[in-house]
């Protein structure tokens, strides 16, 4: 075993170099993960949840680059690798579930094939064995006829199956950590919850951590541990998923949960946030959500506030945090 | 009262792959069958000697692309009467050196083949790897190459093609080695059109998540490009070079028919070129080599506009 937390990040920058100016798409991040844990990503559209992910993995596409921090997985810095190391760890130690998929297997070759490109990159067997281990996989995600589908072509398959054969593939090579980007979001919602269900159970199942990316708060109270909130490309609190819900401690986390539809609630009109997400190349003054903070004061266009731990585990981003009263619009 | 739904088992386990479909969609339609089948008995007409009838068989060798020693300057002429009509014996007559046309066509459609996929092979191997690198790596060096292939695509390529082959012609009058460097030239000028499509095809597909997802799994750049990125593009490389073949053979027959083709070549523009002169006297000696090279860039053409309507995402149902 390795010590925990498996995953560290700190201080993480993130930036893309557009004709338009630099994106600071994710700006001084912090997170962490223990193993067998699921954390999940919040926040909205934009928010850099998913640059997130991909800087963990290395993966940002160009023009973005990593600018500066700290990426800690099982104590190994992540950013100190050679793109060969990395590609021995991506797949392998980190897989990634993405959010689309209808276009995540290629078009060209079959499911096996697929799988067991994996398969034979990360272990090193031969084909026969590979494709063995590709179908008992299908099976282990609960697709029907393994045979059959492990020779058919992705056009052939629905998107819950496709999703499937993604979870499939991100399982071959039994990572520690699963980057799940959105796993649902393309998806119908009684499949939604099978998928979910499937990621959960095979999550138990391996041990594996799982960081879990979402704008639905309701996937986040069933399926996270902790919840990280991102606004803007920072992080405005972390804590558990009881901690965040029950008793939020920063403004836009108090927004978001009002924001949830909810039918027991009744309420007329849905609440929303005003504004929209700010221009990520010349961010707001002092503390980024000012602008649509309802409790804002001359600190926070002044000064942006330090992440700080304000109890074990749980972090706030924000001024005020100690003053103000939240509330939370879906506490039981 | 109860229905009992059964479910049909797909008879074999075999998928579908996206060609299979495609043929199947080429398949329906006529046109391009139409255009496959000439293209076909092209291809036979070129592999085999004076195929389906053996005619007037000469001594040089089966499957020599063109007999140089035997070209009407440099040779004394066939052993037929000249300017012969079309008969049993010579179904398209005989030219002006008493040759027999039929038997002439039938050397021209190799060297056709020659140029056309010679050229095409060239100008594609070219589009493609500046389409391929400039589409997946981007930034300065797709700036690069893109700018490269305007440079090219500026240049009047078939003026070149003629200045060059005049001065080959100038210079050694007697270069057996002329259909070669023809098929260098088209090819050489023939690429910027294609590598602009192929990375414009590489930018679209790059765009896809299982591109990303290769990525994700650990696959290496070259694995990425090879495996992933060039059969996803494939399809339009396919289009672009039946095409190419028929545009190739029109620009060798156009440029030998102005009388500038390589010396020593037996193409159906160097056939048409010889006997345009005695057309009053032997119109079979022009009109046959014209309806063959007419057929065979018609066939290419329809065989590659089927092509692209079955290959063509587009249209996928």
């Amino acid at each position: 075993m390795y010590t925990d937390p498996i995953l560290r990040v700190e201080g993480l920058r993130t930036h893309f170099y557009t004709f338009a100016g630099v994106v600071k798409a994710v700006d001084g991040v912090g997170l962490y993960l223990n193993s067998g844990e699921t954390l999940g990503l919040v926040g909205e559209s934009g928010s850099g949840k998913t640059v997130t992910a991909q800087s963990i993995m290395r993966i940002v596409p160009t023009p973005g680059k990593i600018v500066e921090g700290t990426i800690e997985f099982k104590g190994k810095d992540l950013l100190g690798l050679t793109e060969a190391e990395m590609r021995r760890i991506r797949g392998k130690e980190i897989a990634y579930v993405p959010q689309d998929p209808t276009t995540t297997l290629d078009p060209v070759y079959t499911v096996g094939d697929q799988l067991t490109e994996v398969i034979m990159k990360h272990q090193h067997v031969s084909k026969r064995y590979a494709l063995n281990k590709a179908t008992e996989l299908l099976r282990s995600v609960e697709i029907a006829d393994p045979q059959i589908r492990i020779n058919q072509y992705p056009h052939e398959l629905s998107g819950g199956t496709k999703q499937r054969i993604a979870i499939a593939r991100a399982l071959s090579c039994e990572p520690s950590l699963i980057l799940a980007d959105e796993p649902t979001t393309a998806l119908d919602v009684t499949i939604q919850a099978q998928i979910l269900d499937l990621l959960k159970a095979l999550k138990e199942k391996f041990n594996i951590a799982m960081v879990l990316i979402t704008h639905d708060m309701g996937i986040v109270a069933d399926t996270c541990d902790r919840v990280t909130v991102f606004y803007a490309g920072q992080v405005c609190e972390t804590g558990t998923a009881e901690q965040v819900f029950e008793k939020p401690k920063h403004p836009y986390t108090e927004a978001l949960l009002s924001s949830v539809p909810s039918l027991a609630l009744r309420k007329q009109k849905l609440s929303v946030i005003p504004g929209n997400v700010p221009n990520l190349i010349q961010p707001p003054s002092g503390c980024r959500f000012h602008p649509r903070c309802s409790y804002a004061k001359q600190v926070c266009v002044d000064k942006d506030p330090e992440l700080e731990s304000i109890e074990d585990g749980r972090s706030v981003h924000c001024h005020r945090w100690k003053e103000l009263e939240l509330k939370s619009a879906v506490a039981s | 009262m109860t229905t009992t739904l059964s479910r049909k088992k797909s008879e074999s386990s075999r998928g579908v792959s996206q060609w299979a479909l495609a043929w199947r969609r080429l398949k329906k339609n006529k046109v391009a069958i139409a255009g496959l089948g000439v293209v076909g008995l092209f291809a036979l007409f070129a592999a085999f000697d004076g195929w389906p009838f053996v005619l007037t068989r000469n001594d040089h060798g089966l499957f020599a692309i063109y007999p140089p020693e035997c070209i009407p300057p440099a040779c004394a002429g066939g052993s037929l009467s000249t300017n012969a009509p079309p008969s049993l014996s010579h179904p398209f007559g005989t030219d002006s050196y008493g040759y027999d046309v039929y038997s002439e066509i039938v050397y021209g459609t190799r060297a056709a083949f020659v140029i056309g996929l010679g050229a095409t092979g060239f100008a594609l191997a070219i589009a493609v790897s500046i389409g391929l690198a400039a589409g997946y790596f981007g930034g300065w060096l797709d700036n690069l190459l893109m700018r490269l292939t305007e440079v090219f695509l500026v240049i009047p390529f078939f003026l070149l093609l003629l200045v060059f082959l005049q001065i080959i012609i100038k210079f050694s009058p007697s270069a057996t080695g002329g259909l070669w460097l023809v098929v260098f030239i088209i090819g050489a000028f023939s690429w910027p059109g294609a590598a602009r499509i192929i990375r414009g095809e590489v930018l679209r597909v790059r765009e896809f998540e299982y591109i990303a997802a290769s990525r994700q799994i650990g696959a290496s750049a070259n694995r990425i490009l090879f495996r992933h990125l060039f059969p996803n593009v494939l399809h339009i490389i396919i289009v672009l070079a039946t095409l190419q073949i028929a545009a190739s053979v029109l620009t060798e027959a156009a440029v030998s028919f102005l009388g500038f083709g390589a010396p020593n070549s037996y193409t159906w523009g160097q056939l048409m070129n010889i006997a345009a002169s005695y057309i009053n006297q032997a119109w079979w000696a022009i009109t046959f080599p014209a309806i063959f090279l007419t057929l065979f860039v018609m066939g290419f053409n329809l065989l590659g506009n089927g092509l692209r309507d079955a290959l063509d995402p587009r249209l996928r149902e």
